[in-house]
């Protein structure tokens, strides 16, 4: 009977998943306990191990692509199988059934047509032929690109152990120099991680379902994203003086305007001029997207576990500095006490971080994939500047973009920085 | 530990702690055959009648049942009685009130009575001493649920974790070995604590995690200098209590190691062995290169016979060429 592998529930509060990453094709041998793919949560990004010996005869949904949870995603032929209940397997009909959350277990039974002489679709894979390899040589071989089939176990019953690995670690060439840039991300966890024993009065701290989620997002930003930055001064005077007045103003209506409100105002509307700043590089194509959906990097306090989280403001081109301000409020709010859900924190098309109220001059940001560009602000500080060819004492703002260079060139950057600055410099532009 | 240090024999630690804990609180007593004008059948409780009295150090009738019976009454009901079993193989007799009354007491009674009352002697083999006297009860008896169980390997450690047993609330079996009293070990000056359930990094290393307690650690310590001549850098843990069990410190260096033995002088079958390996073989599954190998006592009667008796235990041989084995070098 072929096993239809279902988007697995991987906590609580998931309704649906992302495939990020397939660690196998069609027509690959797997066994129970291999990790057959990536999946992206709410809360982290997981691995997903089958738990069926056989060979990935189909997979229905692409990397990239979410789908709820007990959508069918794979079809796992085991031994005996043929094309033909393969097929049955992943027709829609039978999709349809176990889409059906809480009733689709793993390996749910289908119609199977009888064949009189069973045919593997293919021969790569029989029980006798299946490889013994120890958890951690299989662990290792990948992270060394080392392939198994080529390895005769040492150990008992031909097992594949660690010491296999590192003799035919040992014994491949070294790679020819690449004459195309390798673009696939390095998974996080094995990145430049630490694997020397601990010394006198050190300790580990267990890494978090977010933690992982954020190392890898930025391990991945970081390292396939060519960033570079451009960074600009803003007079904040007129921002800061408006400010002040709305705020007193405004004070019994309860609106308390910040200064980060004005500034993903006045990026959001800075779009209209310059489309590639709310952008998605697409591999063949550049997606300008129609919303601007701004992040706010918000950090998390010690007792929910430290690290930060990206809140999204929706049709931020759309909407007024009050309700900026109070919809960024209740997010930042929700982010530090409950937590986030997923609609919170997805489709960002452009990044603000703000690191201002700790009294930062300036920083520069990694870029939130799949936005081509994030904003990293300092604090208006109050300093000696030049204002119409007088020395006078004024609060100044260091803005700092990081952008993708497949989607912006430095001459884009400096006109959107431009645009953004005449916004913050001449508020009123942000408020009729 | 940065106090000044002396060097002391396990007895002596065990006395110190017992001795300050009974200074600091009047509700501690100690009972016991001979422990009291005997000074002890192994000179533990040596100069504790002198200075406590009969009324705090008393001598008991050889009657394990009902002088471990009494302690219990006595804990329920206020006091912190330690009780010396002259030898672990000796509390069988006393099976139902350890096992069957004080682990159980507060659960029972619905938290109205606690059992707060260490029950300490020697486990193990003491050297040609026969089957009947050289009980390991450490697989026996931690699979009571309901009481704390700790197995020192050295004088330090020995009186850090008496005097946390004795203010422990729980019925905690502290198990000794007639071949470690006279051993002698660093001893910090001044009061100190040692908190269960933490184990000790006795020797750190890269290759293969060795998960002991008690008396086998020493030989574990010996094999991983024998196996370092040889390449192999084990690491040594010291569990010092296995109920409770320090799993994340296994599991953290397991994950290290990738390999992991554990040396246990009880028999195999449902012991802390099994136990640890259990509790390896899920939590660090992925990160094995091998399954865990297992070195215990032989699976039959303690022999008398001198040389069988060391085969018979966990020995330094034997943990060497378990630790070749899980990593394939055999």
């Amino acid at each position: 009977m072929p096993v239809q592998i279902t988007m697995p529930r991987l906590s609580d509060t998931m309704q649906s998943g992302t495939i990020v990453r397939w660690n196998v094709k069609e027509g690959d041998s797997v066994a129970s306990g291999d990790v057959v793919a990536d999946v992206e949560t709410d809360k982290a990004t997981m691995e997903m191990p089958v738990y069926d010996d056989g060979v990935i005869s189909k997979i229905m949904v692409a990397a990239g692509q979410q789908v709820p949870v007990g959508t069918p995603i794979a079809i796992i032929a085991v031994d005996g199988d043929d094309g033909q209940a393969v097929a049955v397997a992943s027709s829609p009909a039978s999709a349809q059934t176990s889409a059906a959350p809480a009733a689709a277990p793993n390996g749910q039974p289908v119609p199977h047509a009888p064949q009189p002489q069973p045919q593997r679709a293919h021969a790569v894979d029989s029980p006798s032929a299946r490889v013994r390899v120890s958890p951690l040589a299989r662990r290792m071989a990948e992270e060394l690109g080392v392939s198994l089939d080529a390895i005769r176990g040492s150990g008992p019953g031909g097992r594949i152990v660690k010491q296999d690995i590192l003799a035919a670690a040992n014994r491949q060439p070294s790679a020819p120099a690449p004459t195309v840039l390798e673009t696939r991300p390095l998974p996080a966890e094995t990145a430049l991680a630490y694997h020397a024993p601990l010394g006198a009065g050190s300790s580990e701290v267990t890494v978090s379902g977010m933690r992982q989620a954020i190392a890898r997002r930025l391990v991945e930003s970081k390292s396939t994203i060519p960033h570079y930055q451009v960074a600009m001064r803003v007079n904040m005077d007129p921002l800061l003086e408006l400010r002040t007045m709305l705020n007193a103003q405004l004070e019994p209506q309860g609106v308390k305007l910040s200064v980060n409100d004005f500034i993903v105002r006045a990026c959001a509307l800075a779009m209209a001029a310059h489309p590639f700043f709310n952008a998605s590089w697409a591999g063949d194509r550049i997606i300008l997207h129609g919303d601007v959906n701004v992040g706010v990097a918000v950090s998390l306090p010690a007792e929910r576990g430290g690290g930060l989280v990206v809140a999204v403001l929706q049709h931020a081109n759309r909407k007024g500095l009050r309700d900026i301000s109070t919809e960024t409020r209740a997010l930042a709010e929700k982010a530090r006490t409950r937590g986030l859900g997923p609609e919170d924190m997805s489709g960002a098309t452009f990044t603000i971080s703000n690191l201002g109220m700790f009294g930062v001059d300036n920083f520069t940001a990694i870029i939130n994939p799949p936005n081509s560009a994030i904003l990293a602000c300092g604090a208006a500080v109050e300093q000696p500047v030049v204002r119409n060819h007088q020395l006078v004492v004024g609060h100044e703002m260091q803005a700092t973009l990081s952008l993708d260079h497949r989607v912006i060139d430095g001459a884009m950057a400096a006109e959107y920085l431009q645009t953004v600055k005449h916004n913050l410099e001449n508020p009123a532009t942000l408020l009729v | 530990m940065t106090a000044t240090m002396r060097e002391i024999e396990f007895r002596d630690a065990v006395r110190e702690a017992m001795s300050e804990e009974m200074r600091r609180d009047t509700r501690v007593m100690l009972l016991g055959e001979e422990v009291a004008q005997y000074n002890g059948a192994y000179k533990v409780s040596r100069g504790m009648l002198d200075e406590f009295g009969p009324r705090r150090v008393i001598d008991t009738p050889i009657s394990e049942s009902g002088f471990a019976g009494m302690a219990i009454g006595a804990a329920m009901l206020g006091l912190r009685p330690i009780v010396e079993f002259m030898s672990w193989s000796f509390s069988l007799v006393a099976a139902d009130p350890i096992l069957n009354n004080a682990p159980k007491m507060l659960y029972m009674s619905g938290g109205q009575y606690g059992c707060p009352v260490v029950f300490r002697g020697n486990d193990g083999a003491g050297g040609q001493l026969g089957s009947t006297h050289s009980w390991a009860v450490e697989g026996l008896f931690s699979n009571v649920p309901g009481l704390k169980m700790v197995i020192p390997s050295n004088p330090a450690d020995a009186k850090g974790l008496m005097k946390t047993a004795i203010r422990d609330d729980d019925p905690v079996f502290f198990l000794e070995s007639e071949r470690l009293l006279s051993l002698k070990g660093d001893v910090p000056e001044g009061e100190y604590l040692i908190p269960f359930g933490q184990a000790r990094i006795a020797r750190a290393g890269r290759d293969c995690t060795i998960v002991s307690f008690g008396r086998p650690v020493h030989f574990c310590l010996e094999a991983a200098d024998a196996l370092a001549r040889e390449g192999v850098d084990c690491e040594v843990l010291d569990m010092r209590t296995i109920r409770p069990l320090d799993a994340a410190a296994i599991v953290r260096s397991v994950r290290r190691t990738g390999a992991c033995v554990v040396v246990d002088q009880s028999w195999s079958f449902g012991s802390p062995g099994s136990e640890v390996a259990a509790l390896v073989h899920r939590e660090c599954f992925d990160d094995l290169d091998n399954h865990v190998h297992r070195v215990h006592s032989a699976d039959v009667p303690a022999p008398y016979s001198y040389d069988l008796e060391q085969e018979y235990l966990p020995n330094t041989r034997r943990v060497c060429e378990a630790v070749r084995a899980c990593l394939y070098r055999a």
